[in-house]
C-alpha cells in the first residue's frame, strides 16, 4: 500500500515536472501573418499568449498560401487559420509532402462564397438561388464589365475559383479581382449611399455581418471533389460546378518539430479553440475601430481573460 | 667601350598591331604598305639600338612616330612583336612575371604624360607607391618619399591629393615617385608635353639639374626638337615606327642622315646646338697664338669673342688641352650667314 | 519572304520597300480578321509550349537531385547570420551579440555626422531629420527592420557585382554571356525574382535579404566593368612601373582609380535594394513595405502617407549620401595632434557618447514608444477625405468616361488583333528600323510570348503600357517644354525628377489609391504617373543639349520662338526624347506588374498568382513575357533613336 502511494506521488511529482525539465527552445517561435484582420490580430493573441509564458515570438508577413511550404520547412512555426475553403487544398498538399500537421480545430465554422447584402435581395427578390442571381446579372453591370454583371472577387492571391464557377455554371458574370479585403468592405460602404446592388465575396467568421446584413449566395451544394472530378456536383463534364463548403473547418496547423522544440507552447497551441464570434470580435476591432493589430490583440487578452488564461495552465 | 656598358640594346624590334601580329614574317624589308595590306599597323618597325650606361638618349618623332610605342616596349609595358629587348644582357621579353616584377621594382623608373598619379592617395603616399610594392617597411618608406618630394621642391605639400596641385607640381610628384626606388634606368615619357611653355621650361632645367646629381641612364621621348637638343646627349629621330637617324645633336644638325630629318633642322638656329669642337681642324704641328677659347661653348655663347677675334684660325681649350683649331670663316658664316 | 531576303546580300534589299510589304501583310490579316483560320487569330492551345513545365522540372532537378538547396539554404544561413547582427543592433531582435537596441539619437547623430562629412550642413539636418522624424512619428522598429536589411544586403550586393564585373573585365567570354542575363535581369519585374526565392529560401527576412541582393547585383557588375575600363592607361603603366602584381595592380590601382564608378555602382545598389526591400513586404518582408502594404490594404490613408513619407525620405538621404559619397574628392587635413586631423571622427564619438547618456536619462531618448508617437494620420484622413468628396464627381467622371470611352474600347482593340497580325507587324517595324537583323530580333521577343500561352495577358500589360505611356507623353513633354524655358528652372525640374526616380516604385500607389480608389483608372494613373518623370527629364534634356550654335543661326534666321521650338530645337531633341520614352516604358511594365496588387487582369495579376502557388516556372515564364516585351520595345526605340542621331550628325544620345 504504501509501496503504491509512494509509486503513485512519484508518478504525480514526474508527471508535474516534465513540463519543467522538457523547456522550450529559447528560438523564436515563428508566426506567420496574413493580409486579413482577424488572422492578424489572432496571431498576435496566440504570440502574446506565448510571450507571457516566457517564449520569444516573431511575426513574419507572408502570403496565405505559400506558408503551408514555409510551415513545412520549419520556416515558420505554426498557421493559426486554415480555411477549409481557402487554403484546404495548399494545407492538405503540405500535409502529403510532410512536416506539416493538423493540431486542432476550431469551434467556429467557416465559409465563404458569393455574398450580397440585404438591399440586393430587394432589388432581385429571387435571391439568395444562383440561377435568380444570374437572370438579375444585367443589375451588377460597371463600365468594366461591359455587358455582363460584376462579381468583385478577393484578391487574387487568396486562390478563389470563382472564374472557374462562373465558367462551369454558366454565369453571366465577369470576375474583378479586388486589391484587398480592405478594397471590399469599401465597396460594400460606397455601394450601401445608394443602395446598388452588390454581389461580393465575404466570409464568415468577420465583423462585416454584424454592420452590413447579408447572405450567402446558395450553388449547389459542394461535394468532396467537386473541384477535381467532372462527375461529381449536378454537371457531368464540369470541374467547380458547386459553391464552397457551407460549413468548413478552421484548423491550426504546425510545424511537426513544434512539439520537440517548444512542447509546452504545443501543448498550449493544442488548446486554443476561437468560436465564430471571437473571430469576428478580432476582426472588428481593427477593421471597424482602428486598432493596430498587436495594440488589438493587447485589447483583446485583456477583455477576455477568462477565454484563454485555462489555455495556458 | 665595352658591352657591358649597354645598358639597354634593342635588336629589330616589331610592334605591329592588328589580327595575330605574331604569325608575320617580319624583315628589315617589310613595307607598311605590305602590312596594311594584311589589315596590320606597325607601330615601331625593326628598330635597332643600343644605350650606353648613363647617357641620355631623346627619341624624338612626331605624333604617331612610335616613339611612345619604342620606349613602351623597352620597359616591355608592350610585348615586341619580333626582335629583341635587352636590358644589361637580358632579353625581357623572356622573363617570368615575377623577373620582370623585380626589375621593375629595383631597376626602372618612369615619368608618363599625363602624370599618371593615383588619385586617391597624397603626394606623399604616391611617392612612396612603388617602395609599398616593393613591401619596403611603413617607416622607410615614408621617410624616402619625403626625401624624394623634398629633392623635387615639394616640401610642405606632403599631404595633398594630386587634383589639389598644379601640373607642374604634379609631374614633381611624377619625377619623385620614378626615382624613389633608386632606379638605373629613367623613362620619361614626354613629361613636359603637357605642361605650359614657362612651366615646361622651369622643369627640364630642373630635370637637369637632378639629371646631373644622378649618374643615370634616360631615355627621354618628346616631340619638342628644341627640348630634345636641349637635353640630348645623343637623338633618336623616329618616323612611321622607325629611326630615321640616331646621333648626338650637333651631328644631326650638322649632317642630317635623310631629308625628314634635314626638315626638322632647318629652322633651328645651329649655333646654339654646335660646339666649337665641331668646327675645329687638327693641329697638325700648327703654332698656336694668343689665347685659346673653351672647346665645348656653342657658338652661340662664343659669338662675341669670335667675331671680336682677328685670327683665322682660333686655338680650342678641352680640359687644359689644345683640342683643335676653329675655323674663324666656317664659324662667322654659321653665326651670320654666308656671305651673300 | 524571309528565305528568299536573306538569300540575296542583305544590303541591296530596299529596307523601306520590304517592310513596307511585311506591314501591308499585317494589315491584310487584321482587315480579314474574320476570315481567318483560327490558328492565325490566336495560337491553338495544342502549340502552347509548356516553358512553364520545362522550367520547373529544371528546377525540380536542380533543388532535388542536384543538391542545389543545400548550397542555397547554406547561403541563406551566411545572410541570417549577418541580419541576426544588425538585426539586434537597430531593433534589439534577441540574437547575437544581444547588445542593441542602439538608441535612436545615436543613430540619429550618426546620420547627421555622415551627412556633414559627405555632403556639409544640409545634407547633415536632411540625414539627422529623417531619423528623428521615423523616431518621432512612431516608425523606428519598422524603419530599422527596413534598414537592417539594406545594411546586410548592399554590401553583399557589392562584392558580387564587384566580383562579376572584374570578372567580365578580365574574360571578354565572360561578359558574352552575361551581358545579355544582365539585360534580361534588368528588364525581370521585381514579382519575378521572388517566386525561385521563396522556393529556395523561404519567406521572411531572410528571403527579403536574398531578393534584394539578387535584384541589386546587375547595376554593380555593369559599373565596375565601366569604371574598370574608364581607368586612364596611364595610371595602369605606372602602377606597373611601380612594380605591382596582378593583385596589387588590381586592389591597389584599378579599383581605387575606378572609384567614382563604383560608387555610383554603390548608389544604384542600394536604390535598387530600397526599392526592393519595400515590395518584398510580399515574401513577408517584415519593416516599412510590409506596414505600408497592410495599411494600403486597410484602405488607411493618413496612415499609409506617414510611412510613405519616411520611405520618400530615406530614399533621398540613401540616395544624396551615397551620390556625395562617390562625388566626393579627397582633400588634405592639417593638423599637428590626431584630434585635429580627425576632428568629425572626434565630434561623432562626442555626439554618440552624448546620445547614450541622453538615452540612459530617459527612455524617450532610447525609443518612443507607440503612446508617445505623434501621429498626422487623422487630419491627413480628414483632409483627403474631404478633398475627395470634393474631386469625387470630377473622378467618377473622369473614372467613368476613361473606362468607357478610352480603356475598354482600346483593351478590345488590343485583344481583337490577330496574334499573327501583330506578330508580323512587329517584325515589319523591326525591317524598316534596322534591317533584316531587327526583324529577327523582334521575332525573337514576340514570338516566346505568344507560345507561351499567355498572349491575352500580355495584349493587357501591353495595353496597358500603351495607354500610361501615350498620357505621359501627353504630360511629361509639355511639362519639359515648361521646364527647359531657361537654365534655373531646367536644373529645378531636373532635381524633381533625380528626387522622383529614387522613390521605390510602390510609393506612387499612394495617391492613386487615395484619389481614384482601386481600379482600372488607378492602375493607369499610378503606371502614367511613374511613366511621365523619364520623359520630362529626357524632354528637358534633349532641348538642352542642343548646340547653342544651331539655336543662334535659327534666331538670326528670323526664326520666332514657336518657329524655332517646331522646325529646330523639338527635331533635334526627338533621339533623346526617345530615349526617355524607352525609358518610360521599362518604368511603365515595372509598374504595371506592381500594379497588380490594386487589381489588374494582366500578367502581373497572373504573376503575383504564381507567386500565391510558388509556381517557379509560371512565374519566370511570366516574368520573361515582361522582360521580352521592354525588349523589344528597347530595341526598336534605341536602334532608332541612334540612326536617327547618325543621320543628324549629332553625338549626343
Amino acid at each position: 500500500m504504501q509501496k503504491l502511494t509512494s509509486l503513485l506521488l512519484g508518478a504525480a511529482v514526474i508527471a508535474l515536472s516534465a513540463p519543467v525539465w522538457a523547456e522550450d527552445s529559447s528560438d523564436p517561435i515563428v508566426i506567420p501573418t496574413h493580409n486579413w484582420s482577424s488572422q492578424i490580430v489572432m496571431s498576435n493573441v496566440v504570440g502574446q499568449m506565448f510571450e507571457g509564458m516566457g517564449n520569444s515570438v516573431e511575426y513574419v508577413s507572408t502570403d496565405s498560401q505559400a506558408v503551408y511550404e514555409a510551415v513545412r520547412l520549419g520556416d515558420a512555426t505554426l498557421e493559426l487559420e486554415v480555411w477549409e475553403g481557402a487554403f484546404g487544398k495548399s494545407f492538405r498538399a503540405a500535409v502529403e509532402k510532410g512536416g506539416i500537421h493538423d493540431v486542432t480545430t476550431h469551434a467556429a465554422i467557416t465559409r465563404e462564397d458569393w455574398w450580397y447584402p440585404m438591399w440586393t435581395k430587394e432589388a432581385c427578390p429571387g435571391l439568395p438561388d444562383y440561377k435568380a442571381l444570374n437572370e438579375c446579372a444585367a443589375m451588377f453591370v460597371t463600365p468594366e464589365t461591359g455587358d455582363k454583371g460584376r462579381f468583385l472577387g478577393g484578391p487574387v492571391d487568396w486562390l478563389k475559383h470563382d472564374q472557374e464557377k462562373v465558367d462551369a455554371l454558366g454565369m453571366n458574370f465577369v470576375v474583378v479581382n479586388a486589391g484587398s479585403a480592405a478594397a471590399l468592405w469599401a465597396e460594400i460602404a460606397a455601394a450601401e449611399k445608394d443602395k446598388t446592388p452588390i454581389v461580393l465575396f465575404n466570409w464568415t467568421p468577420n465583423f462585416a455581418e454584424a454592420v452590413w446584413p447579408g447572405e450567402f449566395v446558395e450553388f449547389p451544394t459542394w461535394e468532396e471533389g467537386c473541384d477535381v472530378d467532372p462527375a461529381k456536383g449536378p454537371l457531368p463534364d464540369k470541374v467547380f460546378d458547386c459553391g464552397n463548403p457551407a460549413n468548413g473547418y478552421l484548423k491550426i496547423a504546425a510545424w511537426d518539430g513544434m512539439k520537440d522544440k517548444w512542447p509546452t507552447a504545443y501543448t498550449t497551441l493544442q488548446k486554443v479553440n476561437f468560436t465564430n464570434a471571437q473571430i469576428a470580435e478580432m476582426a472588428k476591432l481593427v477593421d471597424v475601430d482602428g486598432m493596430e493589430p498587436e495594440d488589438a490583440a493587447t485589447a483583446w487578452l485583456e477583455a477576455n481573460e477568462a477565454v484563454w488564461k485555462p489555455w495556458t495552465e | 667601350m665595352t658591352t657591358n656598358d649597354v645598358v639597354i640594346s634593342c635588336k629589330h624590334v616589331w610592334k605591329v598591331f592588328g589580327d595575330r601580329p605574331e604569325r608575320l614574317n617580319l624583315t628589315p624589308a617589310t613595307t607598311l604598305d605590305d602590312l596594311r595590306a594584311t589589315n596590320h599597323i606597325a607601330a615601331v618597325r625593326d628598330v635597332s639600338l643600343e644605350i650606353l650606361r648613363g647617357e641620355m638618349l631623346v627619341v624624338m618623332g612626331l605624333s604617331g612616330s612610335g616613339k611612345s610605342t619604342l620606349v613602351r616596349c623597352l620597359a616591355r609595358l608592350l610585348d615586341v612583336t619580333s626582335g629583341a629587348v635587352e636590358v644589361e644582357g637580358r632579353d625581357i621579353g623572356k622573363l617570368s612575371e615575377p623577373e620582370l616584377i623585380e626589375l621593375r621594382r629595383k631597376k626602372m623608373g618612369m615619368v608618363f604624360q599625363s602624370f599618371g598619379l593615383l588619385p586617391h592617395r597624397t603626394a606623399l603616399e604616391n611617392v612612396a607607391f612603388p617602395l609599398e610594392m616593393r613591401g619596403q617597411d611603413r617607416a622607410s618608406r615614408i621617410a624616402r618619399a619625403r626625401d624624394m618630394l623634398a629633392l623635387v621642391g615639394l616640401k610642405g605639400r606632403e599631404g595633398y591629393f594630386p587634383r589639389e596641385l598644379s601640373g607642374g607640381q604634379q609631374q614633381r610628384v611624377g619625377i619623385a615617385r620614378s626615382l624613389a626606388v633608386e632606379p638605373d634606368i629613367w623613362f620619361l615619357d614626354e613629361p613636359f608635353s603637357a605642361l605650359d611653355p614657362l612651366i615646361r621650361r622651369e622643369m627640364q632645367d630642373e630635370f637637369l639639374r637632378l639629371k646631373g646629381m644622378l649618374a643615370k641612364t634616360v631615355v627621354f621621348i618628346t616631340h619638342d626638337f628644341d627640348e630634345a637638343l636641349r637635353l640630348a646627349d645623343r637623338i633618336a629621330i623616329m618616323k612611321d615606327g622607325a629611326v630615321e637617324q640616331i646621333d648626338t645633336p650637333e651631328r644631326i644638325v650638322m649632317a642630317p642622315a635623310t631629308p625628314y630629318v634635314a626638315k626638322f633642322t632647318e629652322a633651328i638656329d645651329r649655333t646654339r646646338v654646335v660646339h666649337a669642337l665641331a668646327l675645329a681642324q687638327p693641329v697638325e704641328g700648327r703654332v698656336i697664338e694668343g689665347e685659346p677659347l673653351p672647346a665645348n661653348e656653342t657658338l652661340h655663347a662664343l659669338a662675341r669673342r669670335i667675331v671680336g677675334d682677328s685670327r683665322p684660325l682660333i686655338p680650342l681649350v678641352h680640359k687644359g688641352q689644345i683640342a683643335g683649331l676653329l675655323d674663324r670663316k666656317a664659324a662667322l658664316d654659321l653665326l651670320l650667314g654666308p656671305v651673300a | 519572304m524571309m528565305t528568299a531576303a536573306l538569300g540575296k546580300p542583305p544590303f541591296q534589299l530596299d529596307q523601306r520597300r520590304v517592310a513596307q510589304a511585311i506591314l501591308l501583310a499585317a494589315l491584310v490579316l487584321v482587315a480579314f480578321r474574320g476570315a481567318l483560320p483560327a490558328g492565325l487569330v490566336r495560337l491553338p492551345e495544342a502549340m502552347v509550349v509548356p516553358f512553364a513545365d520545362w522550367i520547373n522540372a529544371a528546377f525540380a532537378f536542380a533543388q532535388d537531385d542536384l543538391g542545389l538547396m543545400s548550397l542555397t539554404r547554406a547561403f541563406s544561413d551566411a545572410v541570417e547570420l549577418c541580419l541576426d547582427v544588425t538585426a539586434n543592433l537597430l531593433y534589439g531582435k534577441s540574437r547575437w551579440p544581444n547588445v542593441g537596441p542602439i538608441p535612436w539619437v545615436v543613430i540619429a547623430a550618426t546620420a547627421g555626422m555622415a551627412g556633414y562629412a559627405l555632403g556639409g550642413l544640409r545634407l547633415a539636418l536632411l540625414a539627422a531629420g529623417t531619423f528623428v522624424w521615423i523616431a518621432v512619428m512612431g516608425q523606428w522598429k519598422w524603419a530599422m527592420e527596413t534598414l537592417s536589411v539594406i545594411v546586410v544586403s548592399v554590401p553583399f550586393s557589392v562584392i558580387f557585382g564587384l566580383l562579376m564585373g572584374v570578372l567580365a573585365w578580365r574574360y571578354r567570354l565572360a561578359e558574352r554571356i552575361l551581358n545579355p542575363i544582365l539585360n534580361i535581369a534588368q528588364s525581370l519585374p521585381h514579382f519575378a525574382y521572388m517566386i525561385p526565392v521563396v522556393v529556395f529560401i523561404g519567406v521572411g527576412p531572410k528571403a527579403g535579404a536574398i531578393v534584394t541582393i539578387i535584384f541589386s547585383v546587375p547595376p554593380m557588375i555593369r559599373m565596375s566593368l565601366l569604371g574598370l575600363r574608364a581607368v586612364s592607361p596611364e595610371i595602369i603603366e605606372s602602377g606597373k612601373m611601380s612594380g605591382t602584381t596582378r593583385w596589387q595592380l588590381m586592389t591597389r590601382v584599378r579599383l581605387p582609380a575606378a572609384r567614382t564608378e563604383i560608387l555610383i555602382g554603390v548608389n544604384q545598389v542600394i536604390m535598387q535594394s530600397l526599392a526592393m526591400v519595400v515590395l518584398a513586404s510580399f515574401i513577408g518582408m517584415p519593416g516599412l513595405g510590409q506596414k505600408l502594404l497592410q495599411l494600403l490594404q486597410a484602405l488607411k490613408i493618413g496612415l499609409s502617407v506617414e510611412i510613405g513619407i519616411t520611405i520618400v525620405l530615406l530614399a533621398i538621404v540613401l540616395d544624396r549620401m551615397s551620390k556625395a559619397w562617390a562625388m566626393k574628392q579627397p582633400e588634405h587635413v592639417e593638423g599637428e595632434t590626431w584630434v585635429q586631423r580627425h576632428r568629425l571622427l572626434t565630434i561623432w564619438l562626442g555626439l554618440v557618447a552624448l546620445g547614450f547618456l541622453a538615452a540612459w536619462a530617459h527612455p524617450y531618448f532610447a525609443e518612443v514608444e507607440r503612446k508617445q508617437a505623434l501621429s498626422m494620420a487623422g487630419p491627413i484622413d480628414v483632409v483627403v477625405g474631404g478633398f475627395i468628396d470634393l474631386v469625387d464627381p470630377v473622378t467618377d467622371w473622369l473614372r467613368w468616361f476613361l473606362i468607357t470611352w478610352v480603356l475598354i474600347p482600346l483593351r478590345d482593340a488590343f485583344l481583337w488583333l490577330p496574334t499573327s497580325a501583330v506578330v508580323l507587324a512587329l517584325a515589319g517595324i523591326g525591317w524598316r528600323i534596322g534591317g533584316w537583323r531587327s526583324a529577327l530580333v523582334c521575332l525573337a521577343f514576340v514570338l516566346p510570348i505568344a507560345l507561351s500561352g499567355w498572349w491575352d495577358r500580355a495584349m493587357i500589360t501591353a495595353y496597358t503600357v500603351f495607354v500610361s505611356v501615350t498620357l505621359a507623353l501627353l504630360i511629361g513633354v509639355p511639362l519639359g517644354l515648361m521646364g527647359a524655358a531657361n537654365e534655373t528652372r531646367a536644373r529645378r525640374f531636373l532635381l524633381v525628377c533625380d528626387t522622383a526616380q529614387t522613390f521605390p516604385s510602390f510609393i506612387y500607389l499612394i495617391p492613386v489609391i487615395m484619389l481614384f480608389g482601386v481600379n482600372d483608372v488607378a492602375v493607369v494613373a499610378a503606371v502614367t504617373v511613374f511613366a511621365t518623370v523619364p520623359i520630362v527629364r529626357y524632354t528637358i534634356e534633349g532641348l538642352r543639349n542642343i548646340p547653342p550654335e544651331i539655336v543662334e543661326s535659327a534666331q538670326m534666321s528670323g526664326a520666332s520662338p514657336g518657329q524655332l521650338l517646331r522646325h529646330v530645337k523639338l527635331p533635334l531633341a526627338v533621339p533623346t526624347l526617345v530615349v526617355g520614352a524607352n525609358q518610360s516604358i521599362m518604368f511603365a511594365l515595372f509598374m504595371v506588374i506592381i500594379a497588380a496588387f490594386i487589381g489588374t487582369q494582366d500578367l502581373g495579376q497572373e504573376m503575383q498568382r504564381a507567386l500565391s502557388s510558388t509556381d517557379v516556372g509560371k512565374g519566370l515564364v511570366l516574368g520573361f513575357a515582361v522582360a521580352f516585351m521592354g525588349l523589344l520595345a528597347d530595341h526598336l526605340l534605341l536602334r532608332w533613336a541612334r540612326s536617327r542621331n547618325a543621320s543628324l550628325g549629332s553625338s549626343q544620345s
